[in-house]
């Protein structure tokens, strides 16, 4: 088994930084998989056993890296899944923001380590300082490795691109306090609404004009006494009810430099946020919808 | 639907509009030490009312003229309990950086309180929020007509902010010697050990107006007179009046851009010598 990876832009090194600080907000631990073409940064829920990954996150290792080898335990398992604490891999990226380079491979110290070595220009003299950060890591046994493949998720019924995160977040925050779950509706008109209800008040902020990607409609709402407003026609109207709480988390990523964000919603079951860079990472965040 | 502003106001017992809730917003945040706040529109104006037990009674007054649209029914009285915790967020939703528009409406007893607030700088949003309303509780009557007031500062906010803030924060009880003599002012705290006292003389920069025609020692709880802090904080200037029964009476004067005020009233009642 062997990995080492170099890279060399700023730019792509600061966006790496950048990612790993954003899933090390969302989640304590999580797994890094390692595959010829793509590194995976996966989050299963906590204390919760096997389940299926709520953050999935994907960077082509081309756009990154200068060098890239990787040598798996054999020919029919090709690719390294890691665990890491998220942390400890952020705390140590932090410098890369005005590094030089940075080297990345596998190594066996008193245990396995993910070992960082960031080339650091200094500031006064013409020498550089090389420092060295050993992350240390659990290699994952193979027959462990069905829990972390790409959640299957049914055909969503809605995607609706999303307005700016950072406003969005201020919005769901001010949400949050009032109530712990929040309703999202979109609808095929491209509006897309955050709701909340308690006894002391209801809110509602109503976004319209966005752009929709895909709609498998109509929607059946027979079941439910969903209220609509006058002159929609809820056919064409989906919504989800989720915790406030992890929507807000996902929000955060709005410090990665994005293209654009996709909400994708499977009607009453589950909610996809989907953030997609122009060097094309891909992070997708599961959010499962709350029935009473 | 909502009705339209313009069209069938009268059928509201209160409507207002303006141009930025920020305001409004910082200066109810000032007085937001309870849960709940008794709602008052007036012809003059709105006034939202908090008390901390018997003792503590802060109003915010957002005179009508800050309003780009008032309208009060005058055969009704619009008076109603809130969540204030709540109307605080609601205004506030699209973050503190932003200035939205707001509008309110509340049709008749019992029904919520509406808002519609849409920001500045992005057009595609509106948030609109249902607040539920309950008969409000009588206030408390502190003001005494048959007293007479035995003493009258004017200071500047933020100084008198930085005085309070060096006050000792584990001590209970804050004595407050008011003397026509020098040094005029001397506030005094007592902690576990210590007596510390801080003097202010009216020829000091903080105080625009002193006026007391005899000696007199008030005490109060440290904790009620910090509960002003927040309301220093975002306002210009505060007039101090006791009155003999040693009330006292916080006016803090918030000055806008548009030179609109916003105020903001403190009521405290004093501790007896036991």
């Amino acid at each position: 088994m062997k990995f080492r990876a170099v890279m060399m832009d700023s730019s792509p090194m600061r966006e790496f930084a950048n990612i790993v600080s954003t899933i090390s907000k969302l989640s304590k631990e999580c797994i890094l998989r390692l595959s010829s073409d793509q590194l995976y940064f996966i989050v299963s829920e906590e204390n919760n056993g096997p389940a299926p990954p709520i953050l999935w996150c994907e960077v082509p290792q081309a756009l990154f890296f200068s060098e890239y080898q990787i040598v798996g335990v054999d020919d029919e398992h090709k690719d390294i899944y890691l665990g890491i604490i998220s942390a400890n891999l952020s705390k140590s990226l932090v410098t890369l923001k005005t590094a030089k380079s940075l080297k990345m491979k596998l190594t066996k110290k008193q245990c396995p380590c993910l070992t960082l070595e960031i080339d650091l220009p200094s500031i006064t003299m013409q020498q550089s300082r090389l420092v060295t950060h050993d992350v240390p890591v659990i290699v994952i046994p193979r027959k462990l490795w069905t829990e972390f493949h790409e959640p299957r998720v049914p055909r969503p019924d809605i995607s609706i691109e999303l307005p700016s995160l950072k406003q969005l977040r201020t919005t769901i925050d001010r949400m949050k306090t009032m109530s712990p779950e929040v309703v999202l509706r979109a609808s095929a008109e491209g509006r897309l609404t955050l709701q909340i209800k308690t006894d002391l008040a209801k809110v509602s902020t109503r976004f319209r004009d966005l752009r929709v990607e895909a709609f498998e409609g109509p929607i059946d709402h027979s079941d439910s006494e969903s209220e609509s407003q006058i002159n929609e026609d809820v056919s064409r109207v989906c919504y989800c009810r989720v915790d406030a709480k992890k929507f807000s988390m996902f929000l955060s990523a709005d410090n990665i430099s994005h293209n654009r964000t996709i909400c994708s919603i499977v009607h009453k079951k589950l909610v996809t946020l989907c953030l997609q860079t122009e060097e094309n990472v891909k992070l997708q965040c599961f959010i499962t919808g709350i029935v009473y | 639907m909502k009705a339209r502003m313009d069209d069938g106001t009268s059928q509201y017992y209160f409507t207002a509009s303006m141009d930025s809730g920020k305001t409004l917003c910082s200066l109810l945040k000032a007085i937001q030490f309870q849960e709940s706040a008794v709602f008052c529109a007036m012809q003059e104006g709105l006034k939202l009312t908090v008390e901390e037990g018997k003792c503590v009674q802060a109003s915010a007054y957002v005179p009508s003229d800050n309003f780009t649209e008032y309208h009060v029914r005058d055969d009704v009285d619009v008076i109603f309990k809130i969540s204030i915790a709540v109307l605080t967020e609601c205004l506030n939703i699209f973050g503190s950086a932003e200035e939205s528009s707001l509008k309110m409406y509340y049709r008749c007893e019992g029904s919520p309180l509406l808002l519609v607030l849409q920001p500045q700088s992005f057009s595609n949003v509106m948030t609109d929020c249902e607040i539920a309303t309950q008969t409000a509780d009588s206030l408390l009557e502190l003001r005494d007509e048959d007293t007479s007031e035995v003493a009258k500062l004017v200071l500047k906010a933020p100084a008198f902010l930085g005085l309070l803030a060096d006050l000792e924060k584990s001590c209970d009880v804050m004595e407050m010697h008011l003397s026509p003599e020098h040094p005029n002012v001397s506030i005094v705290t007592y902690g576990m050990q210590d007596r510390s006292c801080i003097d202010m003389p009216k020829s000091s920069d903080m105080v625009q107006s002193f006026s007391c025609e005899e000696a007199v020692t008030l005490k109060y709880q440290l904790q009620h007179i910090r509960l002003i802090m927040k309301a220093l904080a975002v306002s210009s200037k505060v007039v101090l009046r006791c009155s003999s029964n040693g009330l006292l009476l916080l006016q803090l004067k918030l000055e806008k851009e548009d030179q609109r005020q916003m105020f903001s009233e403190f009521y405290i009642v004093p501790l007896l010598d036991d």
